[in-house]
């Protein structure tokens, strides 16, 4: 019986109707892409007994097992559960939190990315907002996760500093710069902010290792999808430490949960009345986050 | 413009052309001739701009060698003299 579904549990997303009579997708999600051994081989078995043998990746790092009865929906969710797989959810909520390797595998990484993606699933997945809003986070500017393309991305970056008194004037770090943000002048290199990338090639170069990390964080972007009319997230703020992450996320919830209208989705509303606009209405829920008063008043 | 070091007039024990190559078989064929060689000698490598000169310089420095010097010798190529560690 249909009636036998847990109505509280299917509106919290995930399950999804496909073609086919009573068929449904079950849409599961991971942590940074992850997924262990002893998973994967739950997820054959649980593909095997619920859905047709095999399992759809998506493009958010989720898997979908195919072909699932409506009415064995509690059954499967009992079967996730106790095995330790995530579920995923779809409609007006915070999606599944996607994010490149990071430090941790990649050698270009500068920061943590799945550390920072496990604590932005927790913090955020399955919260309900006015429009579906998708998360992702980058190791480094080479941005292979896409952060631009999510309604709220991070993107790890570091700020380089000088040492003129290690530096032998080899001019290496001016050579191997992607952003000609470097000049060699007189035997050293002057640097040109408004040029760096931020992704620390002048450090990881430099032989006297007179380049040093000044800086690290999480460059935000907000405002990006693609659908029907894509368009790119916008820089809404640079340099935030990996503990104050999940709090400029809070305030860009809270300042797009005031200024949205009839359900807009995030990238409308930074489109409708500019980055710099959007920007001062973050500042001021950043600062409510920061003066320990959490409530958020809804629009 | 190159700096006032001593390792100027350095020449190589080895030489390498990786000019033809793309990633990754850039640095792969730098580390298999580093490997080949002794610590303390010096390796040649003649590489192309763009990719293969932001990348091999760092890897080369992660794998525990150092870069002496590195120099643009036209048409978009460079030359990067490179002191192979000890393991
Ligand atoms: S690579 Fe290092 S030593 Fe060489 S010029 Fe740059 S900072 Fe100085
Ligand atoms: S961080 Fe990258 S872009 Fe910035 S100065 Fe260093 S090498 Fe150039």
């Amino acid at each position: 019986m249909v009636l036998a579904v847990d109505l509280h549990e299917l509106k919290k997303g995930g399950f999804l109707q496909q073609r086919g009579k009573d068929k449904y997708l079950m849409r599961l999600r991971t942590i940074a892409g992850d997924i262990t051994s002893e998973q994967l081989r739950a997820l054959a078995d649980l593909a095997d007994r619920y859905g047709q043998g095999y399992v759809h990746l998506t493009t958010r790092q989720g898997m979908e097992i195919t072909g699932v009865d409506l009415h064995r929906y509690l059954d499967i969710k009992a079967d996730m559960t106790r095995l330790g797989l995530l579920p995923g959810t779809c409609g007006p909520r915070i999606r599944t939190v996607v994010a490149c390797p990071g430090s941790t595998i990649c050698l270009q990484g500068l920061v943590d990315t799945k550390e920072m993606a496990a604590e932005l699933d927790r913090a955020f997945f399955g919260r309900a907002v006015p429009g579906k809003t998708k998360m992702g986070i980058s190791g480094c500017p080479n941005a292979c996760a896409k952060p631009q393309e999510n309604d709220i991305g991070w993107l790890g970056v570091i700020e380089p500093k000088h040492h003129p008194d290690r530096c032998n004037g080899c001019g290496i770090c001016a050579e191997v710069c992607p952003g000609n943000a470097l000049t060699m002048v007189d035997g050293l290199p002057v640097f040109d902010a408004s040029r760096c990338l931020f992704e620390g090639n002048c450090i990881f170069s430099c032989p006297a290792d007179a380049w040093v990390i000044n800086r690290k964080g999480y460059n935000l972007y907000v405002g990006g999808k693609i659908g029907r009319y894509p368009g790119l997230g916008q820089l809404l703020d640079t340099f935030i430490p990996p503990e104050r992450v999940v709090r400029s996320g809070e305030a860009v919830l809270s300042a797009y949960t005031r200024l949205q209208k009839q359900n807009q989705r995030m990238g409308d509303v930074v489109r409708s009345i500019g980055i710099d606009q959007f920007r001062q209405v973050y500042r001021d829920e950043l600062e409510r986050f920061t003066g320990g008063r959490k409530e958020v008043t809804g629009a | 413009m190159t700096g006032t070091s001593k390792e100027e007039t350095v020449v190589p024990d080895v030489v390498l052309d990786i000019t033809h190559e793309v990633c990754p078989m850039t640095f792969v064929h730098t580390k298999l001739k580093l490997e080949e060689m002794r610590a303390g000698q010096v390796l040649e490598v003649l590489l192309s701009g763009g990719e293969p000169l932001q990348n091999v310089p760092r890897s080369v420095k992660y794998e525990g060698h150092k870069v002496l010097k590195l120099e643009p010798v036209g048409d978009n190529k460079y030359k990067l003299l490179i002191e192979r560690g000890s393991d």
